[in-house]
């Protein structure tokens, strides 16, 4: 099943292009890491696929092929917003008792003990909670309804790393507990590795990249080697980015069946997914496959080591 | 053998035909939201009633002196009836009449507006139409709640009023058709704070933002209200036509007057006749009895020079089927607002 | 298992306690734990969690002090020869490399690799 699919989808705000031709199948039981610069669309998209906005073109289902927004697209889908808004003026005890209301399913018992274990008091304003624990608050608030499917926009913003670091934890043992499906949206690459298992990068408001983190990596090396040959030796190769230091040419390519032995003087390495997703953010207009490479014209780009 | 196959199988999903949510779910999460709003009323309008009730026992009993005085015609009876219209025609008469004339539009401004306007503001709405309820049914639960509430109190608010100024009415110095007083009385102040809830509840959907809802909710009302008091009401049936010595200001709520003289008019006049008029007629002055007012008194200084005056007016008898046509059209007009506030959000909210 | 620390008959923490201790994806857990079962490393007993069944080293004990031992000497030729400890971190990366390749192919093994991309000059 997959939990976001999205066809040909466009949204337009007035005369801003938000997503243009967005297409992809996000599978369950996945944490996908949706990436992109700022303005790529990746809060309209997620927006969209919690039904808090329509489509201007195009289709988006979800939980296989519901419409966001009906009702059981709801009941499977809890959404925290950037800024994790809470009704600032209600106690914590409060927002349980609201969330609790207008659920079918919530499990009240397990997000009070959650929330004393990470020492967030009861009795406290949501509004006069910090950062880090109202993020640990909506993000209870939103497991606690037991979702298929979890959609998180930029959620650690305005954590520090300790709560980061327990605001994931939560998060992959709810994946454990409960088989939840993630897709999280976020600036953070180094954090993403250690949790993202299937990666969408948005750029311009179009899917750059879409796929599982191990496949797309398998497919991709990282080529040092002379400056010098490096030109003459791009031409034979799928260049998705390419970089100088030094002496030292970098060439992070895409494996294609026809490439032959290394030639010496050059040495090739596995990429990782922080290295991966920069080449493409550098490239705009480079797309995995089955999309168009980059072709013959790769650039070396002067980079100071 | 193997204990960890996969990750377990997230809750299943029902079918396509989920039961909704209990109605009455919405009505704690009202609560607790407009809690501050309610209660702040809720002390504005019981202060109000506390004087209300005070004042009102003091004028209640002053008029009792007054008409059950013995020997009506004795000076000291006349003075007591005397006494009694002057003591309270303005503190207790008009001067109340005109503060309970907002009362509407402070319950509709301050209820309407941040059911809506608050969670667009707030950016809150993220959170509460992701919840399993659902938009439309949040924001539909949500006003007719509150407006429920809001027309009740109004409501028995106003039946206090009605009690409170019960003698003004009984000793002939009003109209109960008039303006100022109409919609404070009977059931129409109910329909009018219901309206003007309707009216911040479609406001703070439009504008997102709960001050300048707030405050276009305040002119909207206020608009529609002197649009009505002054053009509208008067329409609902259509007048009655009778010579203007005839009619008794309490009784009848003269729209429009007119003069002829041998089965033409000459001339006409709204509400009360011109400076140059009365100085056409009436050089030495009008006499004006309580009963009949400026107007009966010009009425008699056309009659000595051979004119007729005429006037059309609503008989007082016809207080409750306009309190009815009145209520009727607003409360039309409310369900209307909330519906096109309910369907704008099932529709859109980009 | 290869250190020695885990012995057969030890349980291996669950999936769930791995995961909210290390805020990692379940599902790389579960890839490791299916690996080593398949490998006949660990088992299963339903209801009680996955137990270590075999050991792993292949290398008899004499054997291992002996690699040990020729191990320490080669570093203390490359030490005189002025190579630091980051140097000789890279001298061995590069020639493990090609030993890989020459032996069988660039197969990927993720958990080694991710080292890899660190040792690049």
């Amino acid at each position: 099943m997959n939990v976001i699919e999205a066809d040909g989808l466009v949204k337009r705000y007035g005369s801003t292009w938000a997503l243009r031709e967005c297409s992809l199948a996000i599978p369950a039981g996945h944490v996908t890491a949706l990436v992109g610069p700022n303005g790529s669309g990746k809060t309209t998209l997620l927006s969209l696929a919690a039904g808090l906005a329509a489509p201007s073109a195009g289709a988006v289902t979800v939980l296989g092929g519901r419409t966001p927004g009906s009702p059981i697209a709801l009941d499977g889908i809890a959404f925290v917003a950037q800024d994790t808004p809470l009704y600032k003026n209600l106690s914590v005890v409060d927002m349980l008792h609201l969330t609790s209301n207008l659920n079918r399913r919530f499990d009240k018992a397990s997000a009070q003990a959650r929330l004393t274990e990470l020492g967030i008091p009861l009795k406290r304003k949501a509004g006069k909670l910090s950062g880090g624990q109202q993020a640990q608050l909506a993000l209870t608030l939103a497991l606690a309804r037991r979702p298929r499917l979890l959609l998180l926009d930029e959620p650690m913003a305005m954590l520090d790393p300790l709560a980061r670091h327990d605001f994931m934890a939560t998060v992959m043992a709810a994946m454990a507990d409960d088989g939840v499906s993630v897709v999280l949206s976020s600036h953070v690459l180094a954090e993403l590795e250690r949790v993202a298992d299937y990666l969408v990068l948005l750029s311009q408001g179009r899917v750059q990249v879409a796929g599982e983190v191990e496949d797309l990596l398998a497919r991709h090396r990282l080529l040092t080697g002379p400056a010098a040959e490096a030109e003459r030796y791009s031409e034979r190769l799928s260049v998705v980015h390419a970089s100088r230091g030094g002496s030292q040419a970098h060439l992070l390519v895409r494996q294609n069946a026809t490439d032959g032995p290394l030639p010496p003087g050059w040495e090739s390495h596995p990429v990782g997914l922080e290295e991966f997703t920069l080449a493409y953010l550098r490239e705009p207009d480079a797309a995995a496959p089955p999309g168009p490479g980059r072709g013959p014209d790769a650039e070396l780009s002067e980079v100071t080591t | 053998m193997t204990t960890l196959a996969a990750l377990p199988a997230p809750v299943h999903l029902e079918d396509a035909s989920l039961q909704p949510l209990p109605w009455r779910r919405m009505a704690w999460v009202t609560w607790r939201q407009h809690r501050v709003a309610l209660v702040g009323l809720a002390v504005l309008l019981g202060s109000a009633a506390v004087y209300l009730w005070l004042q009102g026992r003091q004028i209640h009993h002053a008029y009792g002196t007054a008409v059950g005085c013995h020997a009506a015609t004795s000076g000291a009876c006349v003075n007591a009836i005397n006494y009694f219209t002057s003591t309270y025609n303005l503190t207790a008469r008009k001067i109340p009449a005109l503060l309970i004339q907002t009362v509407p539009a402070l319950i509709g401004a301050f209820l309407g507006p941040p059911v809506l306007a608050r969670e667009l503001e707030n950016g809150t709405f993220r959170y509460a139409w992701t919840q399993g309820f659902g938009r439309w049914r949040w924001t539909l639960a949500k006003l007719v709640f509150l407006a429920f509430l809001a027309a009740t109190a109004a409501e028995l608010f106003s039946l206090l009023w009605s009690w409170y100024y019960q003698p003004f009415i009984a000793d002939g110095q009003t109209n109960p058709l008039a303006a100022f007083i109409f919609n404070l009385r009977g059931v129409t102040f109910a329909f009018w704070t219901l309206v003007a809830f309707a009216i911040g509840g479609f406001a703070g959907l439009l504008i997102h933002r709960v001050v300048p809802a707030l405050v276009a909710t305040l002119a909207t009302y206020a608009g529609l209200a002197l649009v009505v008091g002054v053009f509208l009401r008067q329409h609902y049936l259509t007048p009655l036509i009778a010579r203007q010595q005839n009619l008794l200001a309490s009784s009848a709520w003269v729209t429009g007057n007119w003069a002829t003289k041998g089965g033409r008019t000459v001339f006409s006049f709204t509400g009360a006749p011109t400076n140059n008029m009365l100085g056409l007629f009436c050089p030495s002055g009008v006499t004006v009895k309580p009963s009949s007012g400026l107007v009966g008194g010009f009425a008699q200084c056309l009659s000595q020079h051979g004119y007729t005056l005429w006037a059309s007016y609503q008989p007082a008898s016809r207080f409750w089927p306009f309190q009815w046509i009145e209520s009727g059209w607003l409360l039309a007009l409310s369900a209307l607002l909330i519906a096109a506030t309910v369907w704008l959000v099932r529709r859109r909210v980009g | 298992m290869r250190l020695g620390y885990l012995k057969p008959g030890d349980q291996l923490p669950k999936v769930r306690d791995v995961v909210a201790s290390l805020a990692i994806n379940p599902n790389t857990v579960l890839k490791s734990y299916r690996e080593l079962e398949i490998k006949g490393l660990t088992t299963g007993l339903p209801g009680q969690g996955t137990f270590i069944q075999a050991t792993v080293s292949q290398v008899a004990l004499p054997e291992l002090t002996g690699l040990r031992r020729s191990l320490l000497t080669w570093l203390a030729t490359a030490d005189t020869a002025g190579l630091d400890e980051d140097g000789i971190v890279a001298l061995f990366t590069s020639v493990l490399r090609d030993f890989r390749e020459r032996r069988g192919g660039s197969g990927v093994h993720r958990d080694a690799a991710r080292g890899e991309t660190e040792g690049v000059a």
